[in-house]
């Protein structure tokens, strides 16, 4: 029961109105971009340093491009253009 | 019939002439197989993003070929075997090709790089006279702020005695800023994505926690 109380009570903090800034998939905007798994320097921008596919909640792409744009990067990994882990430099 | 692209790694220490047979046989294959070898994109050497074979790098080549599952089977076997390729990759493009077409595609993008080297051409004489120019001008522009290389450049040129102290100015003014010019710029242009992701991440995060 006292748990619950503190629940309650903590509510109306977390009930701050969260600012969302809804972003335009960037494919969308311009259909002139392709995902394309042989153009490594354009797939950088939707990596993290380390390597990671950057979240579709941080890049802001539609679901859609989003998957297209993860099965080009792992392709690209396949083939030694992109690592798995780590940074590389692509001038 | 299929259209596939396989993209090879091989051995970046093989010369020209050993990379031929490699070549021959993957047309080999193909022809033997039905198939219709439609583009060999020799990418070059290119340095890879982790070490396949203790090699940092590889000398990447493309092929574009029509053909059924067996040509990729045979392929594959074959570079699964031979020492000089370090790693393939096949995918598959489209899965009902038509050669004639592929034929006139290949046609056209022959003709369209044809074209595109002759305006290149006809565009490269006027292009670098250019490119010095607004470098210059840039240089001229960045000493004017500091009034002592600006007052040396009106002296040296209203007074054209031959004393050296102005005329030096002049020329290092001139000189010296349009190297440094580009060697800023470019740096500043490489680390600003990154750094504009790295911070775009840990903000998002944070929103979300709101």
């Amino acid at each position: 029961m006292v748990a619950n109380a503190r629940h309650t009570s903590r509510r109306p903090k977390r009930k701050k109105r969260i600012y969302h800034r809804r972003k335009v998939c960037r494919f969308c905007a311009d259909t002139s971009l392709i995902i394309n798994y042989k153009d490594p320097k354009a797939l950088k921008y939707f990596i993290t340093e380390r390597g990671k596919i950057i979240p579709r909640r941080i890049s802001g792409c539609c679901a859609k491009h989003q998957r297209t744009l993860t099965h080009a990067i792992k392709r690209s990994r396949t083939i030694a253009l992109l690592p798995y882990v780590g940074s590389i430099d692509l001038h | 019939m299929r259209r596939y692209e396989t993209i090879i790694i091989a051995d970046p220490d093989l010369s020209a002439e050993q990379r031929d047979p490699l070549l021959q046989r993957v047309s080999d294959v193909v022809k033997q197989g039905d198939g219709y070898l439609a583009l060999t994109d020799e990418w070059g050497a290119r340095k890879l993003a982790y070490e396949i074979k203790k090699k940092n790098r590889g000398y990447y080549i493309r092929f574009d070929f029509c053909g059924t599952g067996a040509v990729v089977n045979e392929m594959e076997r074959f570079f699964r075997i031979d020492d000089r390729v370090l790693k393939y990759m096949t995918v598959l493009l489209d899965k009902a090709a038509d050669i004639e077409k592929i034929k006139e595609e290949i046609a056209l993008a022959q003709s369209n790089a044809a074209k595109a080297k002759e305006q290149a051409e006809a565009a490269a004489a006027p292009t670098p006279s250019e490119e010095p120019a607004v470098a210059q001008a840039e240089a001229a522009e960045i000493p004017t702020p500091s009034e002592e290389p600006a007052e040396a450049q009106t002296e040296a040129a209203e007074i054209p005695t031959p004393s050296e102290e102005p005329a030096e100015a002049q020329t290092e003014a001139a000189e010296i800023p349009p190297p440094q010019e580009p060697a800023e710029t470019e740096e500043g242009q490489a680390p600003e994505p990154e750094a504009g992701q790295s911070e775009a991440a840990p903000t998002e995060t944070e929103e979300e926690k709101k």
